[in-house]
């Protein structure tokens, strides 16, 4: 409660090209802050800046198609608050792998050095039943 | 007119308010030479500096740009992206110009302002703007 009263929240954006406008300064803020984020949990490597720049355009992007300057205020809120709180090193490194930087299907990219000479049946074993 | 050494810093013997050291680039194009030698008369610098930011993009920073620009918006090899190449056409929305531009802070170790990232439509405002970048900070 004493949290919330200290938060200050900016006022409601009026029209979609102020929304916008802040959309595009949270990312860059976001995009600036990669360097210490990588320095902090130690991502060196992992992961490289500019993964991690898609895919904080991808999160964006997702919600891309809301036309309400109101909504979108609430999800750069969300945005920055998920940005401080990584910045402040309030999360851990798994945190930050497994919700940035592991793909879609679940696996890291091949970086483990064992994977190297598996052969490509087994790689397609592990992936799938059909193949 | 000028002094060339080969490998790191060039320095240029020029009008006193444009002299300056550009560590980022260790050759000088042609183009730039010509755009000092040519203003003999009494410029008015405004003038002056506008014909140098218009014929002054080194082409191997508009190599650089070009593959970042391919590598971001994941462009096929034989998609040619040339200085005049707008953003739109190659396929970009607003936000992979943003994502771009910070793609190019990083690469060259500059901070667009704001203003300035706006105006960025083409391949050669950036490769433009990533040069009068470099040399105000190694001026």
């Amino acid at each position: 409660m004493a949290f919330a009263m200290r938060v200050k929240v900016p006022p409601n954006s009026a029209t979609l090209q102020e929304a916008r406008h802040r959309t595009f300064d949270f990312f860059r803020a976001a995009c600036r802050s990669i360097p210490s984020i990588m320095d902090i949990y130690n991502l060196y490597d992992v992961v490289t800046p500019s993964q991690l720049r898609s895919t904080i355009a991808a999160e964006i992007r997702k919600n891309a198609h809301i036309s309400n300057p109101k909504v979108i205020d609430m999800l750069l809120f969300k945005g920055m608050e998920e940005l401080s709180n990584i910045t402040e090193h309030a999360k851990q490194r798994h945190h930050i792998i497994g919700q940035y930087v592991v793909g879609n299907q679940g696996l890291v990219q091949d970086v483990a050095t064992k994977d190297e000479n598996i052969s490509k049946f087994l790689k397609n074993f592990y992936k799938t039943n059909y193949f | 007119m000028a002094a060339f050494t080969g490998a790191s810093s060039t320095t240029l013997i020029s009008p006193p308010h444009i002299s300056r050291q550009c560590l980022a680039s260790t050759r000088i194009s042609g183009l730039k030479m010509v755009s000092f030698s040519n203003s003999g008369r009494s410029n008015l610098p405004v003038s002056f500096r506008r014909l140098q930011i218009s014929c002054a993009a080194k082409p191997e920073t508009v190599e650089k740009v070009c593959d970042i620009v391919k590598k971001q918006l994941a462009l096929k090899d034989d998609v040619s992206v040339a200085g005049d190449s707008k953003f739109a056409t190659l396929g970009a929305d607003s936000l992979d110009t943003v994502e771009i531009v910070m793609a190019l802070e990083e690469a060259f170790g500059i901070t667009v302002e704001e203003e300035s990232a706006q105006s960025i439509a083409t391949v050669q405002d950036a490769a433009d703007l990533i040069e009068k970048l470099c040399e105000k900070d190694s001026a």
